[in-house]
């Protein structure tokens, strides 16, 4: 596939062999639990939405969903994970986790999601070597194992913000205790590539590098995020040439928005308080890139209260973006016979840039929980796309209408074990 | 009036009673006879076996020992201690596996068994059905 992806292949098999050969036997036994643990997690959804001209789906890397492709769709959030954790001594470990899902290809062949090899110099101080998830947003880290959060899925007005969700390198994290405060502090520096759907090429993230801060005070928890990173897009690159040709106005626009070697931040603060009765939790995340992607903002606030085993939920979110058009090249200054051309690229980078996501939804669902790890739930969602935008929906069809309102149900089943 | 509130103070007053006294009636946390802690509070304690924490307020190594899955006790403990349901306490395990943050205190099947790795473990915490206290481990005191 591509290089990042052999990497991690191989990284993948060395951390198990890692697991395979170290020595199972003599354990100071009592209280330690067994050195391997296996873990597991599922999702199994159905998806229904009203517009009829564009897919609804859970992420920039599916390739359609539910809407044009399918009036029911199990795509958008069914998946599988299986994990492996070996404790291989009190301080040396070593994570491997596969999911299958829906990939940019529409296959469900298995992707390695964590593949990491992890040293406690302190029982406060890990370092890890290896594929981590990014720690973004308060839920980044397990925004794949749906039974630990109360949705059918995080609000995509936050969540769909970064196109760049994993790191293969190194992180390293310092927890502490002042007092009932539990801190912890996080820095991750590496790199990642992930396909896109429909011939959007890769995204690379090169020199990725952010901190995170976390702090626990007794129901209530506080998440902040600094993310930077040097991003790739080669799928967009013959546009941005396109205009380089034109002179010093096409060598403006190219250096305003083109995705090479791009520097691309994410900053994120979220807190949650969940006191057990119920739970409020907000987010908001800005991405600030120089390249087509330009600003954006996006925030959601959420709040459930549990009856038993039924929880009911609301939600509002929200998502901005900054210039969803650019007049391009003047067209009267360019030759004659380049006129056409001309015109042709700034269809091109119009296009690109009204992709943005500029939406906001509401929410309301249910939680039951069906067993000790098993729950169901209902969302419906009703979201109101901004002037120009698609919001988060794909797979456009020429009949889309730009600006309208959709309406998205969902039921899933979600499991741990 | 003052007679009429001072009803609902007693009523109130009694009620509050008998309800700490159910709360305490089922569940103890245990430690060795011989370790040197005595006194937690309940946030110590939640803290501990919510994996927030791996030591003792005093710094030595603390080794959580959970009941089974399903075990009422074990339910109790947790709503008690923490405020949590058994499926909250599913989920922020979960939270922590999956990043490859740990795996949950070790489980043991019944009070008994429980009581036999406190016994000869000083850095192990447990909790127990208050009728399964004996001599063999240290209830705490909540501080």
């Amino acid at each position: 596939m591509n290089g990042f992806g052999r990497v991690s292949h191989k990284f993948a098999c060395f951390v198990l062999l890692v697991m395979a050969l170290s020595p199972c036997g003599a354990r100071a036994a009592d209280s330690t639990p067994s050195m391997f643990s296996f873990n597991g997690f599922g999702t199994a959804g159905l998806v229904h939405s009203s517009e009829k001209q564009a897919d609804y789906t859970s992420s920039i890397v599916k390739p359609n969903g539910a809407g044009y492709s399918h009036a029911w769709s199990a795509d958008v959030d069914s998946l599988l994970g299986a994990q492996v954790t070996a404790n291989l001594t009190p301080q040396l470990s070593a994570v491997l986790q596969v999911i299958a899902e829906q990939n940019y290809d529409n296959t469900y062949r298995p992707h390695v999601e964590w593949a990491n090899i992890g040293y406690q110099l302190t029982p406060e101080f890990t370092v890890r070597v290896g594929r981590t998830v990014l720690p973004t947003f308060l839920f980044s880290g397990t925004r794949k194992v749906a039974y630990t959060y109360p949705w059918v899925r995080p609000p995509a007005e936050i969540y769909g913000r970064v196109p760049v969700t994993s790191s293969d390198g190194v992180d390293a994290r310092y927890r502490f205790h002042t007092g009932d405060f539990t801190h912890a502090v996080q820095a991750n520096y590496g790199g990642s590539e992930q396909s896109l759907p429909g011939g959007g090429g890769t995204v690379k993230a090169e020199r990725a590098w952010g901190i995170t801060y976390t702090v626990d005070y007794h129901a209530t928890t506080v998440h902040l995020a600094y993310q930077r990173t040097t991003l790739t897009l080669e799928s967009v690159k013959p546009i941005f040439d396109g205009f380089r040709l034109f002179g010093p106005q096409g060598i403006a626009i190219a250096d305003q928005y083109d995705a090479q070697n791009k520097p691309m931040s994410i900053m994120a603060a979220g807190a949650t308080y969940d006191p057990g009765k119920y739970f409020v939790t907000a987010e908001w995340g800005r991405t600030k890139s120089r390249s087509f992607l330009g600003k954006g903002t996006g925030w959601y606030a959420s709040g459930g209260y549990r009856f038993g085993k039924f929880t009911p939920y609301i939600t509002y979110a929200r998502a901005t973006a900054d210039n969803l058009s650019d007049p391009g090249l003047n067209l009267t200054t360019v030759p004659l016979f380049l006129v056409g051309t001309a015109a042709g690229l700034n269809a091109a980078l119009n296009s690109i840039l009204s992709q943005k996501v500029v939406q906001n939804t509401l929410s309301v669902g249910g939680r039951w929980e069906l067993t000790q790890s098993t729950a169901f739930k209902l969302q419906y969602d009703h979201t109101d796309i901004g002037a120009g935008s698609p919001g988060v929906l794909t797979n456009l069809q020429p009949g889309f209408q730009r600006g309208g309102k959709v309406n998205v149900i969902s039921a899933t089943i979600d499991w741990v074990f | 009036m003052p007679t009429i509130s001072h009803a609902g103070l007693v009523i109130s007053g009694l009620i509050l009673c008998l309800s700490t006294a159910i709360a305490k009636a089922q569940v103890d946390v245990v430690v060795a006879a011989r370790s040197p802690i005595t006194q937690l509070s309940k946030d110590q304690v939640a803290d501990i076996f919510l994996g927030k924490t791996s030591r003792f307020p005093d710094g030595s190594q603390a080794v959580p020992i959970d009941q089974i899955e399903g075990a009422a006790v074990r339910d109790e403990f947790y709503r008690e201690f923490a405020d949590k349901s058994p499926a909250q306490i599913k989920a922020h395990w979960s939270k922590i596996i999956f990043t490859g943050r740990g795996q949950p205190p070790r489980e043991v099947s019944n009070s008994i068994e429980l009581k036999k790795l406190i016994a000869n473990n000083p850095h192990a915490i447990g909790y127990i059905e208050q009728s399964q206290v004996d001599d063999s481990v240290k209830v705490l005191l909540e501080k």
